[in-house]
C-alpha cells in the first residue's frame, strides 16, 4: 500500500520564502524583545546594588560591628542589631524547619490526594504568601499579650511561621520529584516506610530541601513586619529571649525615617549587610551544593 | 543401564548445555488460583504456575498481558498501593505469602526484585551494597566488607568497581549501575529474584552481559524474569510461561515453547502473527 | 493450515511464499525429470531421456537459491515455532528433491544404454515400480504445496510397498541372470534402474517426514515401515 503525497496543491516555493522571512523577522523582534527586557531588569538590579554599595560603604567602620546601637551623635554602630538578627533568624529557622520538613513529607509520601491532605496543602499556600504584617499580628495575640511584653522569643516565632510553609512547599516538590521506581527498589529489599524515606528520600531530596531552607532564611533575615509587633526593637544591647530583641530591618526601619544623619547613614549601610548577608547565603547555597552534586 | 552408564546417557543427551529439558524439579514457589484486581478490574485471571527451583522461569507476553502485575504479587510490592488486591495462593515453601498475616519486609529478603530502569541509591557503592543487608543483618566491619565484595563479584561488577567502593553510584554507567542493582539484590540472600524488564534501558552489550550475569546466578538463586523481548526468553529462560488478557495460556520448557508450542494463540504470538 | 493469520510484517509473509513457490517449482521439475525418465525405459525413448537429462542443472540452480534464501531467512528473521520448522524443513526437502532429481537422470541415462538391448523378459515389475513411485512423488508434492501432514503421513506409509516391488524385481533379475550370461549387463543396468527408483521412493518419505515435522511438530516413530530386504536376499540357483 503506497501512500504518496498527501492531498492539496504542491508546495508554491514563493509563498514558502515569503513566510521563511516572516518567521525569521519575527524571530529576530523576539529575541530583541527578550534582550531589552533582560537588560532594563539588570539596570535596576545593578542601580539598587550600586546604591546600595555607594551609599552604605560611605558609612561602613570598625564601629559599626563593636557598638550597639546609641543616641544619634554619638559614636553608635548596629551589633545589637546584627546579633539580634542572626538569633531571630536562626532560633526561627531551628523552630521552622522540622516542622516544614515534616508536614512535607506528610503530604508527599502519606497524604497524597486525601481530603486532609489537599486541606494542608491549601493552609500551606495561603500562609507562604500571606502578608508577613499579618503572621505578626497573629503572635501578638498569641504571644506576646498574654505574656505581657515584647519578646524576642515572639519574634522567633513569627519569623518560624513565615519559615513552615516555604519549607513544605519544597520538601514536598522535592520528595515528588522522587522516581517511585527508587521507593520500590528500596521497600523490595525489605525496608519499612519510614526506613526509606528517611535513609533514601531525604538522601535523594537533600539537595532540593537545603535550597529550600536557605531560600527560607534569605526571606526571614528580611522581615520587617512581622518584627514591629512581636520583638519590636531595642535600642540597647540585648541577647535575653524574654525581652524586646533589636534587629537589622527593624532597625534600618526607625534610622531610615529619623532626622538624623548619622541614623540615616547607618540604615544604609544596615541595608547593604542585610542585602550582603543574603547574598552570601545563596552564594554559599551553590557553592557548597555544586560540590556534592553528581552526575 | 547401571548408574554411570545412565548417568553418562543423560550427559550426552544434554550435550554439556545448560539447559537440559529435564524437569524433575521442585517448586520454590507455587502460585495458585490466584486473582489479581486493580480497583474493580481484574488483571491475573486464576493464574496457577510453578517456578522450580534454581531454574529460570521467563514470563512472556503482549503489553498488558498481567506479567508484571504477577512479577510484583511475588514480593507484595503491590501492598503499597491502594485499591490493588490479590486473593488466592502464593506458596513459598508451602507458606501463603499474600496472607495478611506475613511479615513482608522478612519476605522481601527471601524474594528480590531488579527493575526496569537502574535504581542505584544516591550513595556510595558500598553503601548501596550495604543497604539491604544492614536492614536485615548485624555485621561487623569486615564481615560487611566480605559481603560486599563477595555480592559485587557475584554481580560481576567487582573488578569495575573495586576501586571506587566510595564513590557515589550515580557516576556509573547504565549497565553498570544495573548490575549494581543485581549485586545489592543478591547481598540480603534471597532464595528468589525478580527481574522485570531488566535489560530493557540497556544497550546490547549490556544485555549480554546481564544474560550471562543471569546463567551463572541460576546456580544458587530461582529467578523470575519478565521480559517483552522473546529472544532474551529463548535466550535465557529454562521455562516459559506465555500470559495474555491475565491468563496463563501455556508454560512449556523454552525448547517447546520455540519450537512447537501447543496453543495456537502462544504460536501466533511468537511468529509475530498477532494483530 | 488456512486459518492462521498473517505475520503482523507483510514482506516476512510475502518472503514465506516465496520459499514455498521455489519449492513446488522445484518439485515440479523434479516430478517431470521422473516421468520422463519412466517413458525413457518403457517406450525406449532417447528423446526423452535426454531431457530429463537436460533439466538437471536447473534442479541443481533451484537447489542452491533455495539454500542461500533459507540461510537469509534464519538470518534476517529469527523464525520460531512453525515458521521456524518450516523453513529447516525447506532445507533439508530441497536437499532431497535434489538427489531425486540426479537418481532420475540416472535412471534416464541407464534407460539410453538399455534400449540397445532386446530383452526376452517383460518390464512389468519395473515399470509398475516406476508408477508407483511417480504416485508418491506426485502426492508428497502436493502436500507440500498445501502443508498437508495427512497426505505426507499416507506418502510415508506407503513405502513399504515400494520396497516389497523392489524386493521382488530383485530376485527376478538375478534369477535372469543366472539363467543366461547374456542377460548379466541389461539386468544390471536394470537392478540399478530399479535402485534408483528405490531410491526416489525413499527420498519421497524422507520429505514426508521432514513436512509432517513441520506441520505438526511431532517427528513421525523413528522406525519407518522398512521392507527392503535385499541386503540379505539370497538367490540359490534352481539345481
Amino acid at each position: 500500500m503506497r501512500v504518496g503525497a498527501p492531498p492539496g496543491p504542491a508546495r508554491d516555493q514563493a509563498v514558502a520564502r515569503v513566510l521563511g522571512r516572516r518567521r525569521y523577522r519575527l524571530n529576530r523582534l523576539i529575541e530583541a524583545l527578550c534582550v531589552a527586557a533582560t537588560v532594563l531588569g539588570v539596570l535596576l538590579l545593578a542601580s539598587i546594588l550600586l546604591t546600595l554599595i555607594w551609599r552604605g560603604a560611605a558609612g561602613l567602620s570598625v564601629s559599626v560591628v563593636t557598638q550597639s546601637t546609641r543616641p544619634p551623635g554619638s559614636n553608635g554602630g548596629l551589633l545589637n542589631a546584627i546579633v539580634g538578627t542572626l538569633i531571630q533568624t536562626g532560633i526561627g529557622t531551628l523552630i521552622g524547619t522540622p516542622i516544614g520538613l515534616l508536614v512535607g513529607t506528610y503530604l508527599a509520601e502519606y497524604g497524597g490526594h486525601s481530603p486532609m491532605a489537599h486541606a494542608v496543602r491549601f493552609v500551606s499556600d495561603v500562609l507562604l504568601s500571606a502578608p508577613s504584617i499579618l503572621i505578626g499580628l497573629f503572635i501578638y495575640q498569641l504571644v506576646v499579650q498574654p505574656f505581657g511584653g515584647f519578646s524576642g522569643i515572639a519574634g522567633c516565632l513569627a519569623l518560624a511561621v513565615i519559615v513552615i510553609p516555604i519549607v513544605v512547599r519544597t520538601t514536598e516538590d522535592m520528595l515528588q520529584l522522587i522516581t517511585p521506581t527508587l521507593r520500590e527498589a528500596a521497600v523490595a529489599l525489605g525496608a519499612p516506610k519510614w526506613k526509606v524515606i528517611v535513609l533514601i528520600c531525604y538522601r535523594a531530596a537533600k539537595d532540593g530541601i537545603i535550597t529550600g531552607v536557605l531560600l527560607a532564611i534569605a526571606r526571614i533575615a528580611g522581615e520587617t513586619a512581622p518584627l514591629l509587633f512581636t520583638s519590636l526593637g531595642n535600642l540597647n544591647w540585648s541577647i535575653s529571649l524574654t525581652r524586646p530583641m533589636a534587629s537589622l530591618p527593624v532597625t534600618i526601619y526607625q534610622y531610615a525615617g529619623s532626622a538624623f544623619d548619622d541614623w540615616v547613614e547607618l540604615a544604609w549601610v544596615g541595608a547593604l549587610l542585610i542585602t550582603m548577608g543574603v547574598l552570601a547565603t545563596n552564594i554559599l547555597a551553590r557553592v557548597a551544593l555544586r560540590g556534592r552534586r553528581t552526575s | 543401564m547401571s548408574e554411570t552408564m545412565s548417568q553418562a546417557h543423560d550427559q550426552q543427551t544434554n550435550w554439556g548445555v545448560s539447559r537440559p529439558d529435564t524437569e524433575n524439579t521442585v517448586a520454590r514457589i507455587a502460585v495458585r488460583g490466584l486473582d489479581f484486581y486493580y480497583g474493580n478490574n481484574q488483571a491475573l485471571k486464576h493464574v496457577d504456575l510453578d517456578f522450580p527451583d534454581r531454574k529460570v522461569t521467563g514470563v512472556i507476553g503482549p503489553s498488558g498481558c498481567g506479567k508484571s502485575t504477577l512479577l510484583r504479587v511475588l514480593n507484595r510490592m503491590y501492598d503499597l498501593y491502594p485499591g490493588q488486591r490479590a486473593t488466592g495462593e502464593v506458596l513459598l515453601d508451602g507458606e501463603n505469602i499474600i496472607a495478611p498475616d506475613v511479615d513482608v519486609n522478612a519476605l522481601r529478603a527471601r524474594i528480590g526484585m531488579v527493575f526496569q530502569r537502574p535504581t542505584p541509591f544516591p550513595m556510595t557503592v558500598y553503601e548501596n551494597i550495604a543497604f539491604g543487608v544492614k536492614l536485615h543483618e548485624r555485621l561487623s566491619k569486615a564481615e560487611m566488607d566480605d559481603r560486599v565484595e563477595w555480592s559485587l563479584t557475584r554481580g560481576a561488577l567487582w573488578g569495575e568497581v573495586k576501586d571506587r567502593l566510595h564513590a557515589s553510584a550515580m557516576e556509573l554507567s547504565g549497565g553498570q549501575q544495573q548490575r549494581l542493582c543485581i549485586a545489592r539484590t543478591i547481598a540480603v540472600r534471597p532464595e528468589v529474584i525478580l527481574l522485570d524488564e531488566p535489560t530493557s534501558a540497556l544497550d546490547p552489550i549490556s544485555t549480554l552481559k546481564i544474560e550471562e550475569l543471569i546463567d551463572e546466578l541460576k546456580n544458587d538463586f530461582t529467578i523470575a524474569i519478565v521480559t517483552h523481548n522473546m529472544q532474551q526468553a529463548a535466550r535465557c529462560a529454562d521455562r516459559v510461561a506465555f500470559f495474555y488478557l491475565g491468563e496463563m495460556i501455556e508454560v512449556a520448557p523454552a525448547v517447546q515453547m520455540f519450537t512447537a508450542p501447543r496453543e495456537r494463540r502462544t504460536q501466533e504470538y511468537i511468529t509475530g502473527r498477532f494483530g | 493450515m488456512s486459518d492462521t493469520p498473517d505475520h503482523v510484517v507483510k514482506s516476512y509473509d510475502q518472503e514465506l511464499k516465496r520459499l514455498r513457490s521455489m519449492m513446488t517449482q522445484m518439485g515440479g521439475i523434479v516430478e517431470s525429470q521422473v516421468a520422463l525418465a519412466a517413458e525413457a525405459i518403457m517406450h525406449r525413448d532417447a528423446a526423452a531421456a535426454t531431457r530429463a537429462v537436460e533439466e538437471d542443472p536447473k534442479v541443481d540452480a533451484l537447489e542452491r537459491e533455495i539454500e542461500t534464501f533459507v540461510i537469509r531467512l534464519l538470518a534476517l528473521r529469527q523464525p520460531v515455532a512453525d515458521d521456524l520448522r518450516g523453513i529447516v524443513a525447506a532445507l533439508k526437502i530441497t536437499g532431497d528433491l535434489e538427489r531425486i532429481g540426479d537418481y532420475a537422470a540416472n535412471v534416464a541415462k541407464r534407460s539410453i544404454v538399455l534400449a540397445q538391448f532386446s530383452l526376452p523378459y517383460s518390464l512389468a515389475g519395473v515399470a509398475h515400480l516406476a508408477h508407483l513411485v511417480q504416485q508418491q512423488l506426485k502426492s508428497i508434492i502436493d502436500a507440500l504445496g498445501d502443508n498437508d501432514a495427512d497426505k505426507a503421513m499416507e506418502v510415508w506409509r506407503s513405502d513399504l510397498v515400494v520396497d516389497d516391488i523392489y524386493n521382488a524385481i530383485f530376485r527376478e533379475l538375478i534369477t535372469y541372470m543366472m539363467e543366461d550370461p547374456r542377460n548379466i549387463t541389461p539386468c544390471t543396468h536394470l537392478l540399478f534402474i530399479a535402485k534408483n527408483l528405490e531410491r526416489i521412493g525413499d527420498h519421497a518419505t524422507n520429505i514426508a517426514e521432514n513436512l509432517y515435522y513441520a506441520v505438526r511438530g511431532e517427528t513421525l516413530p523413528d522406525a519407518r515401515p522398512k521392507g527392503d530386504t535385499s541386503a540379505y536376499a539370497v538367490v540359490r540357483p534352481r539345481e
